[in-house]
């Protein structure tokens, strides 16, 4: 009995030691045969972080699907290295006069990895998909300008009455709601990709795995392992392939900044993340690259919680806070400090910077900050300032921030305020139910226009959070979109900013940058403020 | 022992009825929803994904509905990953933190086993001290430190070894170190503290006296006897470890099942909480179980249908 059993366990540990030992050799073997990297082939090595969560261009919402589908697929257009749109898969566009309609003629040498045609009926199915309600596309909302869509997506519309039509193989007809002068760059999202209606047809779940995989795009999807890495290739059947200069791109997802660097370091990667402990460290490295992206750290108020129902008290908090600090001492990432709320890097037609034509609308101000809480207090007929807590989701660099915050309400507003912190989950919840009196927060834009940010805080929407609302704000916005002139557009929204700032239901902090650590024998990537990583051009040596 | 073995079976299902029970409830209390984005998706679309993914049906059937999927051994889909099973998930991570594992623990083993053997002979000797300045250094260094540093030195500084993925045993060498340290630790300390306890018994002296060869005495008689504490740490450490390490892996980018176990929760992913939860907690119990019959089989003096799975 003894014995039998001794001999049953020695067995199962014998089992799993040789299943163990097999599953070795296979991981060994399947890396030979991945990398067989022929000599002389020119192949960039990236890291992703994590698996992409969905490479269905309809699903796909965030940086880690979008990066790599930018360059497996491509929409009508393309942003250049100047980030604005050019005809990609569309050759020619015309706008009706009333900048209504957008006529698109695709190209005859625009053809799916596979060998078929991109049609324009790709794109009505594509965009289809992404307004069905069943597919709840986080990224729908970005195609309500189009006339129809937003009935379909609430289910109050049938799909035919969306304003898309493939008038013929080659040309794709859409009308706009209302004129749109950022259309063109919504429609680079990946969102508004065309989906190979042949394939989807046949296998829905045609994005899932390497081998299914068709794309429109300068690379092709070789292998997905999937949470580990994925192989690219160039794709011959591209109409722009001579453009392509790789041969290959290699994706590890390795989500640990540290890890990346020491990879980057041992050559392992050609571009790497910068850690935040060592931002310091590299500040001066020729290997570093600081590029815009358009976004914004800030804080939000309660307006209805006291004491910030005042808006000289807000204005007060806003004001002892010095962003420029920030920046240098705490965050050390080489961003640069927010005096508005719209970022860097959106631009007109004639090449001016909304933020440089708005110019700074709050600055660090330690006296007229005092000055304003005596004010504000004194309205109240508060003798004393109710207790204020500062609640941001747990993250060590949520935490240094917040630790600054309140150091500056002490040294600049001799105000002494709490700091709370919860899981990430939860404060998102809380602050949507209104919870917080003043909550750390975020932006990143989805399509490079100002009013993407600045209409987060009409009344009512469900990006406000602040319980603010300022009817003269709300029909600046309402005018601002109604509005054909551009110029005339932009001052619309630079007075609602100013008033925004004005009646302070936010702090900003900084805006956001792309800090990237790039070997010098890569060249032509593009990062744009608003977009996605673009490799069509890349190049190494 | 058969009896004992039907018994512990139906008390196995009923523990993992009852984390998984408690995982429920816990994971449906906290705030937040797995479809919470920062974006607010619009009403109709928010309801329509509710719907699809049940969560607009009363807790109550929501855990029958889930009570099913745990026989059935099938979650459904993740939310944050729609296109891949909660399954699927599993089958392919859970092989890869396994063959980390079963490595880590036969090097742990094999080398705990070792060190605290030599340091117990050599009792307040050299190597005594050496073995046991390193176990503490061990047992101390939390392996994400370790790992860190080994990056930094044998694949930053010296290049002998890939940073991180994985691909090739190569790639397995330091997350295989950075893991084992603190097991092999334990181990050691763990080994020499009974052997120590096992040299003074008296059969010891006997199997002296009787003049055996002291790899015999060691081996047959003492080891084994000083196997016990090992064994009683060994079931979770197994069932620890097997099914990975969130901060390794994370750590060395391997696609392993650790990220499954804190990023659901980060995520409200349910159905992935409760199928990493279910999985983890069978596969420990079921560790635990092996573990109670190593136990018959070292010692016989433990009776295990008259202990009823208490043998301590």
């Amino acid at each position: 009995m003894k014995k039998k059993w001794l001999s049953l366990v020695f067995l199962s540990l014998l089992m799993l030691l040789l299943a163990a030992c097999t599953a070795n050799k296979d991981a060994g073997k399947e890396n030979t045969t991945s990398d067989d990297t022929k000599k002389g082939e020119k192949v960039l090595y990236l890291n992703n972080a994590v698996e992409p969560n969905s490479f269905d261009p309809s699903v796909a919402f965030d940086a880690v699907s979008w990066a790599p589908l930018n360059n497996l697929m491509e929409g009508l257009v393309r942003l250049n290295d100047k980030n604005v749109p050019e005809p990609a898969t569309a050759e020619k566009i015309d706008v009706s006069e009333d900048g209504l309609t957008y006529t698109f003629t695709l190209r005859d040498n625009a053809k799916w990895s596979n060998g078929d045609k991109v049609t324009a009926g790709d794109f009505v199915y594509g965009w289809r998909h992404m307004l069905d309600p069943k597919t709840a596309s986080p990224a729908a909302f970005l195609a309500y300008v189009i006339d129809g869509a937003e009935n379909y997506n609430t289910g109050k519309g049938k799909p035919e009455d969306i304003a898309i039509k493939a008038k013929d193989d080659r040309t794709f007809i859409v009308t706009l709601n209302a004129p749109t002068e950022a259309f063109l760059n919504i429609i680079s999202n990946p969102s508004f990709f065309p989906i190979n209606e042949k394939v989807a047809v046949e296998n829905p779940k045609w994005f899932a795995e390497a081998d299914s995989f068709v794309g429109n795009g300068p690379f092709n999807l070789k292998t997905w392992q999937h949470d580990s890495k994925m192989v690219f290739e160039k794709n011959d059947q591209y109409w722009d392939k001579d453009t392509v200069k790789l041969d290959k791109i290699e994706w590890a997802m390795v989500n640990d900044t540290n890890t990346e660097y020491q990879m980057y370091q041992n050559d392992e990667l050609d571009i790497a993340t910068v850690p935040s402990e060592l931002a310091q460290d590299l500040k001066d490295n020729p290997e570093l690259k600081n590029e815009d992206q358009a976004g914004i750290a800030f804080y939000r108020f309660n307006v209805d919680k006291k004491p910030f129902t005042n808006e000289k008290i807000r204005k007060a908090f806003a004001l002892a806070v010095d962003q420029q600090n920030i920046v240098d001492y705490v965050t050390k990432q080489g961003q640069k400090a927010a005096h508005g709320f719209v970022s860097y890097g959106l631009t007109n037609a004639k090449g001016e910077d909304f933020r440089e034509v708005a110019g700074d609308l709050i600055i660090f101000n330690k006296s007229e900050a005092k000055k304003l809480l005596v004010e504000g207090l004194k309205e109240e007929g508060w003798t004393k300032l109710p207790a204020v807590t500062l609640t941001y989701s747990t993250s060590p660099d949520n935490q240094k921030i917040a630790v600054a915050l309140q150091s500056q309400f002490k040294e600049n507003l001799g105000v002494n305020i709490k700091l709370k912190n919860v899981e990430s989950g939860v404060f998102m919840t809380e602050q949507k139910e209104l919870k917080h009196q003043l909550s750390r927060s975020s932006f990143l834009f989805d399509y490079a226009d100002p009013v993407n940010a600045i209409e987060s805080f009409v009344t009512d929407s469900s990006m406000n959070r602040t319980n603010w609302s300022n009817k003269e704000f709300d029909q600046l916005i309402a005018d601002s979109k109604k509005e054909t002139d551009n110029d005339k557009r932009w001052k619309l929204l630079q007075d609602a900013e100013k008033i925004l700032i004005d009646e302070a239901p936010v702090i900003p902090l900084y805006f956001y940058n792309q800090l990237t650590l790039e070997k010098p024998s890569v060249s032509g990537i593009v990062r744009h403020p608003v977009g996605y990583l673009e490799l069509k051009w890349a190049d190494k040596k | 022992m058969v009896n004992y073995v039907i018994k512990r079976f139906f008390m196995m299902i009923g523990t993992v009825l009852i984390i998984a029970t408690l995982t429920f409830f816990l994971m449906h209390a906290i705030p937040g929803s797995p479809l919470d984005s920062d974006r607010t998706t619009n009403p109709t679309i928010q309801a329509n994904l509710e719907k699809f993914y049940k969560l607009d049906q009363p807790l109550s059937s929501q855990y029958i509905s889930y009570l099913k999927s745990i026989v059935t051994f099938d979650f459904g889909p993740s939310i944050k990953k729609p296109n891949e099973s909660v399954n699927s998930l599993i089958g392919r991570g859970f092989p890869i933190s396994f063959e980390l594992g079963m490595v880590t623990i036969l090097v742990a083993v094999i080398s705990g086993v070792v060190l605290g053997t030599l340091a117990a002979l050599r009792h307040n000797g050299v190597i005594d001290y050496l073995a046991m300045t390193f176990a503490v250094i061990g047992i101390s260094l939390p392996n994400f430190i370790l790992a860190t540093l080994l990056i930094r030195i044998f694949a930053g500084e010296l290049g002998w070894f890939p940073a991180a993925t994985w691909q090739s045993p190569m790639h397995m060498v330091l997350p295989t170190l950075a893991l084992a340290t603190g097991p092999m630790a334990v181990i050691a300390r763990l080994t020499r503290a009974s052997m120590l306890e096992v040299l003074t018994q008296d059969y010891i002296k006997m199997a002296k006296a009787k003049g055996l060869t002291p790899w015999k005495i060691i081996v047959r008689y003492a080891l084994r006897n000083a196997m016990m504490p090992v064994v009683t740490i060994m079931g979770t450490m197994l069932a620890g470890i097997l099914t990975g390490t969130f901060v390794i892996e994370k750590i060395f980018a391997i696609p392993g099942m650790g990220k499954y176990f804190v990023e659901s929760i980060n995520n409200r992913d349910y159905p992935v909480i409760m199928g990493t939860t279910v999985f983890y907690s069978a596969f420990l119990v079921f560790m635990l179980f092996l573990v109670d019959i190593v136990y018959g089989v070292l010692d016989p003096r433990i009776k295990l249908h008259q202990k009823e799975g208490d043998p301590s």
